[in-house]
Parts: structure tokens; C-alpha cells; sequence
């Protein structure tokens, strides 16, 4: 046992030194006594007596009063027996000097203790600057950290480092057993029979230290520390200590239960924000549930209107009609039927992306091939809006799910073409900049404010300034969603002037195309 | 077209209202309507019937429409054009490498359906290829391997050539990729090949289309293949 081992060799070390202040001490009063004797008679007697008291406020301050009250009797000695008429023996007369004997004692008990005092002030302060500064670099060091286990594993290693001895750290688990968390050094030497988890259960349960040196279970080798705040104690810290003898001091009891609090207070920490987040997490699923809600309702309800409208119009009063009205009222039941069908194809490209279900069928994607089907799908709704491709010569050729990638296109191209007045102009520029392959899509519209710009990409979140202009928040989302599984980026900035670019970046991939794989044809 | 009307169609699907809509607009088109409801059903009534071309809905209720497909293919060489969902990319290709004629997907236009039918009638009536395929602008003379724009010839390298015949003597018709590198590389393409395929096809419309992005022959199926477009469809 570590502990044990150092504490014995100090005591070795004490013994050892013991008689050494004895011989100084000695030697000190001989040089004094012979000093005076070469000297002599520059001094009186009182002066002598007076002098000999620095060996004995010397060896009070250093050594303690044993070697201070043998400096007192040798003192005396010497000087009654060298300066004291007749010189050189001890007569019956020199009874007298018991007196200057009790106040070279005096002096001697009183400054040894009080030396010993300062010592022992001095020993305390310094333990407690050093437990302070343990503590100090220990919460700071802890302040950082964000998991629960790199935190114990953390504190147990700086406690290791101040007691030197076997610690393990017990956190309850879901059925409030107790349950090993971390401990130090890497083999394991606390005691987990069951009398010992009996205990630290106690102390758990009671928040309050048990074991060697405390007032619950004193005579049991063990030390049980509560990680306590003031609400909640959130495990127990268990130290190995000493056998029989060796209690712990007051000073690491303390020292040990600020750990204790310390631990505690950085799990509350830990907890709190993990339980805050949660509760962020739960106010999001319930924003974004009561978004989808409104908005699938509204985006549904709207073109059912319609189509139930018109059809039941054109069943019931079909002779009433022009077949221009007929027409019409055909085209918004079509119209309101497509609408539905966007929604539903963003709903479940949603959820396709959120179940994690959405598996790319990556392939090479040339960027003109997918511009062409993207701008064929628009055709439609375009209106008089001028569509400007600006594409390098060749077109590059990129790694990706084709479908998907025209699927996002034609997203960013609706919203142009829905945020943006009739006969503007709307311009899909593509290029290769070292490995990646932007697309960019820059309208004329009605812009998106800064402060929205990340946010449009956010689940059901739309712009401030839509007025009007249905939709549900989604197929942003979805683009997001499906350009990061490509490991790429989408972003939405102004235009110079007027309006909004969104840029589109792919890596760009190696086609790995071997140097002579077109064989070079003859044309025809 | 008029070759094409009076063809007896089987629609097989287990959806009431499809069945219901198919019937009305293609009896409306002069085509007569065999239903079926379910797989098994569909293919009695494609033995016991002889229709001309059938509609196959692949989410059937009893056996997987491809099945269905796949047995019907056992003995018959039958248009088929194949009812998916949008997204079902590998249900369609499964679908036409497993010998369906085209494919529609749900929801669709009826214009767009009958257009296909058409097409796919079209190509079962004359097994016998012309000679000279006329696209407006674009003259193919598979016999002289010449290909003219405007009047004046354009030039073309062996493999451009034979993926213009290919696309072009199937006008109207998807063709898969796969189908398409097997027919012009033969047996040794394999699947990592396609970007070949498209650099190829961008070559041919580089050389025939006005402005590539805005394909007026050669249209891309995103995921499944192209498709070669009659010019009467042209929008």
C-alpha cells in the first residue's frame, strides 16, 4: 500500500535526525563556553548568562523544546561551571543559578512552542494552498468538459493524484444500484464486497461521508464520500485507505469532500444541459409538429377546395357553362390536383430523408443532361420569366443521384420562379472550381432578408416577407438535405441588385476516364 | 395513327377508380378496354383474350406486377407498358429490362398515356423497319448510314451513330441505359460505364440539338435511360 510505505520511511527519516541537534547544540555551547574563556573578561557575568541564551531560542525555533531544554541545561552547566567563582567546579552557592535555570527553561518551552505553532501554521497553510490549488485547477479543468464519463474519469485521476491511493467513483444506475463509473489506478483495489457497497449505499443515500476517519463506520478501511450538491447527491467517491493505525486528517477529510462537491456540481452541470437540450429538442418536435400541421393543412385543404369546387360546379350545372368556363374550371381542378401532388411528393421526400431511408444511387451526372430535364420540368410554370443557362464547355461531370440532384434543381428553380415577378430574368450558372461544381440559380425576386438566409433551409421555416405566395416550407429542406448526403453545401445570398442566389456545391469527383478512352473515331 | 385504333387494350389494376378512368378515356380514344384486377386475373385474361397491349400496374395485390410481367413475357412478346410510382427508379428499370415496352408514371396525364400506348402499338404493328426515319428537321437513312439536319449532313463517329439508330428506330420509346451500352458495346460494358453513355449523348446533341439544354430529339429519363421524341409531340 502506497500510502503506508511513504509514511513509514518518513518515520525512518525523523528517527534518524533526532540526536543530530544534541551534537549541534553541544558543539555550539562548547565553541560559546571556549569563545568566553579566550575572551573572558571583555564580558560579565551577566552578560555571559545572557548570551548563552541564543543556543536555546536557536535550537527552540528549529528543533523543538527537547533539544531546547537540553540547550537550557547545558547552558547552565557550562556557565556555572566556567564563569561562576570559583571556576571550574559546582559549588553549594551556585543553588542561586537554579533560578537563571528556570528562566533559561522558560524562555526555552516558550519559544519552542510557539516556533512550533508557526510551524505548524506555516505546514497548514501551505497544505491548503496546495488542496486549494488542486481544487482550483481541477474545476477548471472540468468546466470544459461535456461528458459525464470524461469528467469522473478526470476527477478520479486528479484525486489519485493528491491522496496516492486506490479511488473509484459509483454512480447510481436506472434502478438506483450502484455502479462502477470510473476509477484509478488502471487495476482495480477497492473493496466491492458487499458489507462495502452496504456502506457506500449509506453514504449515498444519506449524503454524508462514512467510513475510516468519519463519524459513521470510523474503524472501517474505507473511505466513503458523497458527490453532493446542495439538492442532490449524484454518486459516491470511494477511497482505500490505510490499515488499523493510519487515520486520514482532517485536512484531506475536507479535501476529499470538496472533491466530492466538486464532482457533484460539474454532474449537476453536465445533467442540466443535457436536460435543457432535451427540453429544447421536445419545444422543436412541437414547433415543427404544429408547422406541419398548419402548413399540410392549409396546403391541402386549399386545392381540395378547389378540385371539390369546380367538379361539383361542372356535375351539377353542367348546361349553365360556356365551354370556355368548362375549360377553366377543368384547368384549376388540374391545377389544385398538381399542387397536391408537389405536397405530397416534398412530404414524402421528407420523411424518406428523416428515416434515414433515402439511399443515393450515385452515378456520373452530367450537369448539361440534368440542367435539360430541369428546365423541362418548369417549362410548365414558368410563365414569360427568361431562363439563362451559362454552362463551361463541357459541361462537367460529377458524382451524384441524378434523380435526386433534379429533384433539388427543380426546388430552387420553382422558387425562383415563384419569389420573382413574370418576364424577369432567372439565370442557372454552373462551374468547376477546384474540386467542387457549383450551380447557382440567381433570380430577380423579392430577395431573402439576412437574418433569414440559413433559416429558409430549416424544416417548415419560410421567409418574413412571402406574402402570400403558398407553399409549405419544405422543398428547401428537403434540397438541404439531399445536397449534405452528396457531401455538399447549399447556401442562399443576394444578388447584386436585386434578388436572391442560391449556390450549389458538389464535389466534383475524378471520372477516372483512362487518357485514350475515346478512341479516336473517324466521323462519318 | 389510325393503324392504332381499335386495338384491344387489358388495363390490370386493383384501384376501381384507375380502372374506371382507363376505361372511359380510352374507350373515348376508340381503343376496347379488357379490365383485371389482379395479377392472376391479368394474365388468364392475356392468354384467353389476345389483347393488343396491356397496361400493368406493378403494385398489384395478389403477385408483384413484375411477376406478372415476367410470366406474361414467358410466351407472349405483347406490348406492355408498366403504371409506378414517381419515385420507384429501380422498379422501372427492373420493369423495362425485365421486357416492358415503356413505362407511365403515377400520377399521370392521359395525354401522356395514350401517346405511349400509341407508340408502343406502333412499334409492335411493323416489325419491319424503314429504311428512312423522318423526324422534322432530322433525316436518318439507316440504309446509307447518312444522317441529315436541315438538308445537310451531319458528322458522326461509329459509336454516335449507332446510338442514334438505336434511340431513333425506337422514337417514342425509352430505352434504358443498359439496353443501350449492350447494343453498342456489346457484351463488354459494364455498369460503371455509363458516364461513357452520357458523354457520348451529349456529343450527339451537341451536334444535333439547337441548344442541349433544351433537347428537342434526345430526352433524358432521369435514372432509367432516353428516350428519342416523335417530333409530333414536340411542345
Amino acid at each position: 500500500m502506497r500510502k503506508k510505505g511513504k509514511t513509514v520511511a518518513a518515520t525512518a527519516e525523523s528517527k534518524r535526525i533526532t540526536f543530530k541537534p544534541y551534537v549541534w547544540i553541544t558543539i555550539g555551547i562548547a565553541g560559546l563556553t571556549s569563545l568566553f574563556h579566550v575572551l573572558g573578561f571583555i564580558f560579565d557575568d551577566v552578560n555571559i548568562a545572557l548570551i548563552y541564551l541564543f543556543p536555546i531560542l536557536f535550537s527552540a525555533v528549529y528543533w523543538g523544546i527537547a533539544p531546547s531544554f537540553y540547550a537550557a541545561s547545558a547552558g547552565v552547566l557550562a556557565f556555572d561551571y566556567f564563569f561562576v567563582p570559583p571556576f571550574l567546579s559546582f559549588t553549594v552557592q551556585d543553588l542561586r543559578y537554579v533560578l537563571s535555570f528556570a528562566v533559561y527553561l522558560a524562555v526555552a518551552a516558550l519559544t519552542a512552542t510557539l516556533a512550533a505553532r508557526l510551524r505548524q501554521q506555516v505546514k497548514l497553510s501551505k497544505q491548503r494552498e496546495a488542496n486549494t490549488a488542486a481544487l482550483y485547477s481541477l474545476s477548471r479543468q472540468i468546466t470544459a468538459i461535456g461528458d459525464i464519463q470524461v469528467l469522473l474519469d478526470n476527477i478520479i485521476s486528479r484525486v489519485y493524484e493528491t491522496v496516492q491511493t486506490y479511488v473509484a467513483i459509483y454512480l447510481p444506475d436506472d434502478k438506483t444500484e450502484l455502479r462502477r463509473a470510473a476509477w484509478a489506478p488502471a487495476e482495480l483495489g477497492i473493496d466491492e464486497s458487499e458489507s462495502a457497497m452496504a456502506i457506500a449505499m449509506l453514504s449515498f443515500r444519506h449524503g454524508e461521508m462514512a467510513g475510516k476517519g468519519t463519524r459513521t463506520l470510523k474503524d472501517f478501511s474505507g473511505l466513503f464520500v458523497p458527490l453532493r450538491t446542495e439538492e442532490r447527491t449524484f454518486g459516491v467517491m470511494v477511497i482505500r485507505t490505510g490499515n488499523e493505525d493510519e487515520a486520514l486528517s482532517a485536512e484531506e477529510l475536507n479535501l476529499l469532500e470538496a472533491f466530492g462537491g466538486l464532482a457533484a456540481s460539474a454532474i449537476a452541470r453536465i445533467k442540466l444541459s443535457e436536460e435543457a437540450k432535451l427540453a429544447h429538442l421536445t419545444a422543436e418536435s412541437e414547433r415543427i409538429r404544429t408547422a406541419l400541421l398548419d402548413s399540410v393543412s392549409h396546403e391541402l385543404r386549399t386545392p381540395l377546395a378547389t378540385i371539390i369546387g369546380s367538379a361539383s360546379a361542372l356535375m351539377e350545372g353542367d348546361e349553365v357553362f360556356s365551354s370556355a368556363d368548362r375549360v377553366e374550371l377543368l384547368g384549376t381542378v388540374r391545377d389544385g390536383a398538381l399542387r397536391m401532388n408537389r405536397l405530397v411528393t416534398n412530404l414524402l421526400g421528407m420523411v424518406r430523408l428523416e428515416s434515414g431511408m433515402l439511399a443515393l444511387r450515385r452515378d456520373w451526372c452530367d450537369a448539361e443532361d440534368i440542367l435539360g430535364v430541369v428546365l423541362s420540368q418548369v417549362k410548365g410554370f414558368q410563365q414569360d420569366r427568361r431562363i439563362v443557362v451559362k454552362l463551361p464547355d463541357p459541361a462537367p461531370y460529377f458524382p451524384g443521384d441524378e434523380v435526386l440532384l433534379e429533384q433539388v434543381l427543380v426546388n430552387v428553380v420553382s422558387n425562383a420562379i415563384k419569389y420573382s415577378p413574370d418576364g424577369s430574368e432567372i439565370v442557372i450558372a454552373v462551374r468547376q472550381t477546384g474540386p467542387w461544381v457549383r450551380i447557382s440559380v440567381a433570380d430577380e425576386g423579392i430577395g431573402i432578408a439576412e437574418d433569414d438566409r440559413d433559416r429558409v433551409f430549416d424544416k417548415f421555416y419560410r421567409g418574413a416577407d412571402v406574402n402570400g405566395t403558398t407553399g409549405t416550407g419544405l422543398g428547401l429542406a428537403i434540397c438541404k438535405g439531399i445536397v449534405e448526403a452528396h457531401g455538399g453545401t447549399i447556401a442562399a445570398g443576394p444578388r447584386a441588385g436585386k434578388g436572391t442566389v442560391v449556390t450549389i456545391a458538389l464535389p466534383a469527383g475524378d471520372p477516372g476516364l483512362p487518357e485514350d478512352w475515346e478512341r479516336k473515331e473517324e466521323e462519318a | 395513327m389510325t393503324t392504332t385504333s381499335g386495338a384491344r387494350i387489358l388495363v390490370v389494376d386493383d384501384e376501381p377508380q384507375i380502372i374506371k378512368l382507363l376505361k372511359v378515356t380510352l374507350k373515348a380514344h376508340q381503343f376496347e378496354v379488357l379490365e383485371a384486377a389482379t395479377g392472376e386475373a391479368g394474365i388468364y385474361q392475356a392468354s384467353m383474350n389476345h389483347p393488343d397491349l396491356i397496361v400493368l400496374d406493378l403494385g398489384l395485390p395478389d403477385i408483384p406486377g413484375i411477376e406478372v410481367l415476367r410470366r406474361i413475357r414467358d410466351w407472349s412478346r405483347i406490348p406492355i407498358i408498366v403504371l409506378t410510382a414517381k419515385d420507384r427508379e429501380a422498379d422501372k428499370i427492373e420493369a423495362l429490362d425485365g421486357g416492358a415496352d415503356d413505362y407511365v408514371t403515377k400520377p399521370f396525364g392521359m395525354g401522356e398515356l395514350v401517346a405511349r400506348i400509341r407508340v408502343a402499338l406502333r412499334h409492335s404493328g411493323n416489325a419491319q423497319q424503314e429504311p428512312v426515319l423522318r423526324f422534322g428537321r432530322l433525316v436518318v437513312d439507316l440504309a446509307q448510314r447518312l444522317v441529315e439536319l436541315d438538308g445537310s449532313r451531319v458528322k458522326l463517329t461509329p459509336t454516335e451513330y449507332e446510338l442514334l439508330k438505336i434511340l431513333a428506330s425506337n422514337a417514342g420509346k425509352v430505352i434504358t441505359q443498359r439496353h443501350l451500352l449492350q447494343q453498342v458495346w456489346g457484351g463488354h460494358h459494364h455498369e460503371s460505364d455509363s458516364h461513357y453513355l452520357r458523354i457520348y449523348i451529349g456529343h450527339l446533341r451537341k451536334k444535333l440539338e439547337e441548344d442541349p439544354t433544351r433537347p428537342k430529339f434526345i430526352e433524358t429519363e432521369p435514372g432509367i435511360g432516353y428516350r428519342f421524341l416523335l417530333q409530333d409531340q414536340g411542345e
